[in-house]
């Protein structure tokens, strides 16, 4: 059975239809890209899936339940957990208690266990802390536990993100954009990061990527979106191929400039 | 000559006169309706025998002989709102950001407009002065409470709004609302340093505080004279012009495109050779001198103003640009209007209508309920797009 | 050169023995400066910034908590009733500072800018003006008709009671009133929540009839104050009567006493402050005022924990309005205007959101310069209007300044320059508020290698 399945769902913006009908199955344990020039309405789509925008129509199933009318928070402690286009961290929280804030849902501490120091909140505090420390060990963060987010520079930024997104534990993990600004060293070392997450750790990835070495490169499945619809999908081969897809790549002027090599 | 005349864009001008007469007689007559109806049921209550007892009227009559009189002074005071309500729409359209001092540029044009006529009166030149001077130096106040208004909005914006611009949301309006309390105390300290008052008065005269009979009614046993006072007509005739001037200037002139382009985007609008910290200032200077101007009329109006009279008209004329849509500016003509009659018809009937258990002192509170009840069901107004915050 | 040179001497004095000493020694002068001139505002001044250095220089716990202890419970007291001005100083700055901590945990931690927090003060206030008081029996009275030999509802020591109990009500009158509105985006949230405080106002003003719940504009008066056993008024006079000079009268004890409850509250709220902020709500808060969007994004549910902040902050005013209620034994709706709400939060943004020290830093420092320096001002300036000195150059007599020209009248002046220049030069306050630094041992493990 498919992890997420999406039955056209719509999401408007005024007059501007953001996302139209976009028909999407995507199984456990796999990681696929979505792509699509600058507009497109992936990051939308992405909004529709956490719940940020409720769709105007259609439905999305995530592990068998609904996700409709949930709030982001709800849809998150279903499982799903995400990062952001433009790097959305605690800037003022320390590396560690932006990982801490990510294991929210799963700390179970009362006001009362919190006000007395019981033995149960010490353990929590202490084990959530131990795995904080883990999880920045293993998206390569070290030793800047207690340095302020903000002051992480922009390479480690995106990896705490990750982090962060890691500790909610979730089934399914969605990354926007996570190589973008990166040098060609730190794609790899991030491409690496995926794979290892999902081979290790089970999580289904779906990400949305505008660098071609990247999707290619990683991707098992590759969804295309323009004008808010889907447009392609298939293996990379596939898509490499698809007569649609370079035309919506190409037929863009100088916004697509850039995708063009990219695609090639 | 001619071409001048060609070069004015009618459309423009008589689009929001339409807007307005719609507005304002839409609201009457609904807000009519509805008092009538709950008049026409509380009369069979022990309410409506309460009233008869005492003024040997039926509780129907009794409203129906109050209701062009509330009309109007609804009108008047919603009005007032509207001019107030676009300052904090204008700045909110370009900066997304509440101008939480304009309540005291409101008041500070009050205070310069009243202080001249007050100069003017003490050389003795109000008290000969005939009706056609009477009005020329109305509008001498008017236009020097809107000039010192409008620039100190400016110089508001220059000193404690816009070195904060790129700071996160709430920062700006921390530093408004300090300059709110400066002001205020500013405005006391002027008054304390010169005329050692803090309650200054708008001097009598010209022919403002007679009425203009419209008409004779008799209903039943009473006869009611329906009665306009000339400073409501002043009030609703400036404000008026005000409104279409000020459409004119935003929907029909260079500038206006210019500040329209600001408010949907800084930065492409200074690619496209704006400069957009002129545009800014100029809103400031646009909505200051309605603000300006709408405190000497309220002052013109209510008589009497101390530092502290910004403070319930500006969060009333920030409830009505909510109410419209705020960002939006014929939202903000019509929240004020709207908000305007709700609250007049509410402080004239609601006394009657509980028997004394609520009346006008609830005024106020009345339109934070509404200001609360528009951002809980329908938070971008009568007239506002649904806008969601971008992720 | 010289620089390089003070810079030594002040490293040194950060180490070793030398903080214990200046901090003994500040709190001494400050001490014996106050007794010798109990008239001056100057010495008041060294003493209360003996403080500041107990905050400022590094020394043991123990050691800044016996310190501090001596200074709040054995030398204010008696400083203050040997000047009950300066008592007046200390309940109010301690009053403020136990406001200021309360509004802290919804704007500091929270973010969200709450303009009506006096609201809750008043709902804690009446409460105890109600029960505490006659009001009961005068419920069918318009204000000024009731007759004179109405009995009281409650014994006076239902107080304590009653600080439990306004935790619970203030608590409750923030979640009805946030509920609808937490969803709200911040400025909007700001503008409401003023429209509370003046709701609850207008409330206060109006509720005399149709039942006389609140006596309208004149306020409720006279409200109990619980009993004061003598033994605590002889004990008092017997261990430091020697000391102030005089004995000291139950009336004057109450000041102590009220003091000593609001020191208690501001312990109270301190320790709560800081077991929440370094735990799951606390780091929720900081990441709600970071960044909602990303904080719900991470399974944040962003309006319960709102609603946590909004009930936690209005629960402390509530105790405070009980405690202002007994100790004043006057309440009426002025004490709860607007401007109240701002002049705590200009304490709040004065110190630093978020930071406990820099708080009680900002609620001292802006009761200070509204009952010291204010109205020293206006001490000064009628001291000027009755000599009969001149301003020099233009010539201008001080006798005929307006009388209207009252600086202690200039509060609002005061908050909205503090408000202004916080904003534009240091908007994170004088103490900014720091993040707890972790013990992270295997961190720092993988950094050495
Ligand atoms: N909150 C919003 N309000 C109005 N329009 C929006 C909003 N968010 C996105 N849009 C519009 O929806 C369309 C899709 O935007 P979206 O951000 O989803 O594109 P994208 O595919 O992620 O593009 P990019 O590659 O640039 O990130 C765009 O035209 C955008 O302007
Ligand atoms: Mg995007």
């Amino acid at each position: 059975m498919a992890l997420l399945e999406t039955t056209n769902v719509v999401k408007k913006f005024g007059g501007l239809i953001a996302v139209n009908r976009v028909s999407f199955q995507l199984d456990a344990g796999r990681i696929i890209s979505i792509i699509g020039p600058n507009g497109a309405g992936k990051t939308t789509f992405f909004n529709t899936l956490t719940g940020i925008y409720h769709p105007e129509e259609g439905r999305i199933i995530f592990n068998g339940k609904s996700l409709h009318k949930l709030r982001p928070d709800q849809i998150a402690s279903r499982g799903i957990s995400r990062t952001f286009q433009n790097i959305r961290l605690f800037g003022n929280m320390s590396v560690i208690e932006n990982i801490l804030v990510g294991m929210h849902v799963h700390l179970k501490q009362s006001p009362i266990d919190t006000l007395f120091h019981l033995p149960f909140f010490k353990k929590e505090e202490k084990e959530s802390e131990r795995k904080a420390l883990e999880l920045m060990t293993y998206v390569g963060l070290k030793g800047v536990g207690n340095e302020l987010a903000r002051n992480l520079p922009y390479g480690g930024q995106r990896r705490l993100e990750i982090a962060r997104a890691l500790a909610a534990a979730p089934l399914m993990l969605l990354l926007d954009e996570p190589a973008a600004g990166m040098n060609p060293q730190e794609t790899e070392d991030i491409i690496r990061l995926f794979r290892r997450i999902r081979d290790e750790k089970g999580i289904t990835i779906l990400l949305i990527e505008h660098d071609m070495r990247v999707v290619m490169n990683i991707s098992e499945w590759i969804c295309v979106m323009d004008h808010g619809e889907k447009i392609a999908e298939g293996t990379p081969q596939e898509i490499r191929s698809d007569s649609r897809v370079i035309e919506a790549y190409l037929g863009r002027g100088a916004v697509a400039g850039q995708h063009e090599e990219k695609i090639a | 000559m001619k071409r001048f005349l060609k070069s004015i864009n009618i459309p423009e001008l008589i689009r929001p006169l339409g807007q307005l007469v719609f507005f304002s007689l839409g609201t009457t007559i609904v807000l009519s309706a509805i008092v009538l109806v709950f008049a026409l049921i509380l009369d069979r209550t022990v309410v409506g025998q309460t009233l008869f007892e005492r003024l040997n009227v039926s509780l129907f009559t009794y409203t129906l002989i109050n209701l062009p009189q509330v009309a109007i002074d609804g009108l008047t005071i919603g009005f007032v709102y509207a001019a107030i309500a676009l300052g904090y729409t204008m700045v909110y359209g370009v900066l997304e950001f509440i101008n939480f001092a304009h309540s005291e540029i409101f008041a500070v044009g009050a205070f310069v407009g009243v202080e001249i006529l007050i100069a003017l009166d003490r050389f003795g030149i109000l008290a000969g002065a005939s009706l056609v001077m009477a009005y020329v130096y109305l509008i001498l106040a008017i236009v020097g409470g809107m000039l010192a208004a409008g620039g100190l909005a400016v110089a508001v914006e220059r000193v404690a709004y816009r070195p904060l611009r790129h700071a996160s949301r709430l920062v700006p309006l921390i530093s408004a609302i300090g300059v709110s309390f400066l002001l205020q105390d500013a405005i006391r300290l002027v008054e304390s340093l010169t005329t050692g008052q803090f309650n200054r008065i708008f001097p009598t005269f010209g022919n403002f505080d007679r009425r203009v009979i419209l008409g004779k009614m008799a209903l039943g046993t009473t006869n009611i004279t329906l009665g306009v006072s000339i400073k409501s007509i002043i009030v609703i005739v400036s404000a008026v012009l005000m409104l279409v001037a000020l459409n004119y200037l935003v929907n029909a002139t260079k500038v206006g495109k210019a500040i329209r382009a600001v408010a949907q985007d800084h930065p492409t609008a200074s690619l496209m050779g704006i400069d957009v910290n002129r545009i800014i200032s100029l809103t400031f200077l646009v909505g200051g001198m309605l603000g300006g101007a709408a405190g000497v009329l309220y002052a013109l109006k209510f008589t009497r103003i101390d530092a502290f009279v910004g403070f319930f008209p500006g969060l009333k004329a920030f409830t009505a640009a909510v109410l419209g849509g705020i960002g939006n500016m014929t939202g903000a003509l019509l929240g004020g209007i709207v908000l305007g009659m709700l609250e007049t018809y509410a402080g004239s009937y609601m006394g009657v209508f509980t028997m004394g258990a609520a009346g006008t002192e609830y005024k106020d509170i009345f339109a934070f309920s509404i200001l609360i009840l528009v951002l809980i069901f329908r938070p971008q107004g009568l007239m506002g797009a649904n806008v969601a915050q971008k992720a | 050169m010289i620089p390089h040179f003070f810079k030594d001497i002040i490293t040194r004095l950060e180490q070793g023995i030398y903080p214990h000493i200046i901090i003994l020694a500040h709190m001494v002068l400050g001490t014996a400066l106050v007794y010798t001139s109990p008239r001056s505002n100057l010495a008041f001044l060294v003493l209360i910034t003996s403080f500041f250095t107990l905050y400022y220089f590094k020394t043991d716990r123990r050691f800044k908590l016996i310190v501090g202890a001596v200074l709040t419970l054995f030398i204010f007291p008696v400083v203050g009733v040997r000047n009950i001005f300066y008592l007046e100083v200390i309940f109010q700055i301690s009053v403020f500072a136990a406001l200021a901590l309360g509004l802290n945990i919804v704007v500091g931690f929270a973010g969200l800018l709450d303009l009506g927090y006096v609201a809750f003060y008043a709902v804690g206030a009446y409460l105890w003006a109600f029960f505490g008081s006659q009001q009961f029996y005068v419920l069918p009275f318009a204000p000024g008709t009731q007759p004179s030999n109405l009995p009281f509802l409650l014994p006076g020591d239902a107080f304590y009671l009653f600080m439990f109990i306004a935790i619970l009500i203030a608590a409750i009158t923030g979640i009805l009133l946030g509920t609808p509105v937490l969803r709200l985006r911040g400025d909007y949230l700001a503008i409401v929540t003023l429209g509370f405080g003046e709701v609850i106002r207008v409330l206060a003003n109006n509720l005399d009839k149709p039942l006389n719940f609140t006596n309208g504009p004149q306020g409720i008066t006279p409200i109990q104050r619980p009993t004061m056993p003598l033994a605590a008024v002889d004990g008092f006079n017997a261990l430091f009567g020697g000391l102030v000079g005089h004995d000291v009268s139950p009336a004057d004890m109450y000041n102590v006493m009220f003091y000593l409850l609001a020191l208690g509250v501001i312990i109270v709220i301190v320790f709560v402050t800081r077991r929440l902020d370094d735990s799951k709500i606390g780091r929720a808060w900081t990441a709600i005022r970071e960044d909602e969007t990303a904080a719900i994004a991470m399974g944040v549910p962003l309006v319960r924990m709102k609603l946590a902040a909004f009930a936690v902050g209005a629960s402390f005013a509530g105790v405070m309005g009980v405690l202002l209620a007994g100790s004043r034994t006057f309440i009426s709706p002025e004490s709860f205007s607007f401007m109240q709400s701002i002049g705590v939060l200009s304490m709040v943004i004065l110190g630093g959101s978020g930071s406990i020290p820099g708080v009680i830093l900002g609620a001292a420092t802006v009761t200070i310069l509204n009952l010291q320096v204010l109205q020293g001002l206006s001490l000064y300036l009628s001291q000027l209007r009755q000599s009969d000195a001149v301003i020099p150059i233009i010539n201008f007599a001080w006798a005929n300044l307006s009388n209207q020209l009252d600086p202690a009248k200039y509060q609002r002046l005061l908050f909205g320059l503090i408000l202004i220049l916080m904003m534009i030069f240091r908007p994170e306050g004088l103490i900014p508020s720091q993040r707890r630094k972790r013990e992270l041992a295997h961190d720092e493990d993988d950094n050495g290698k």
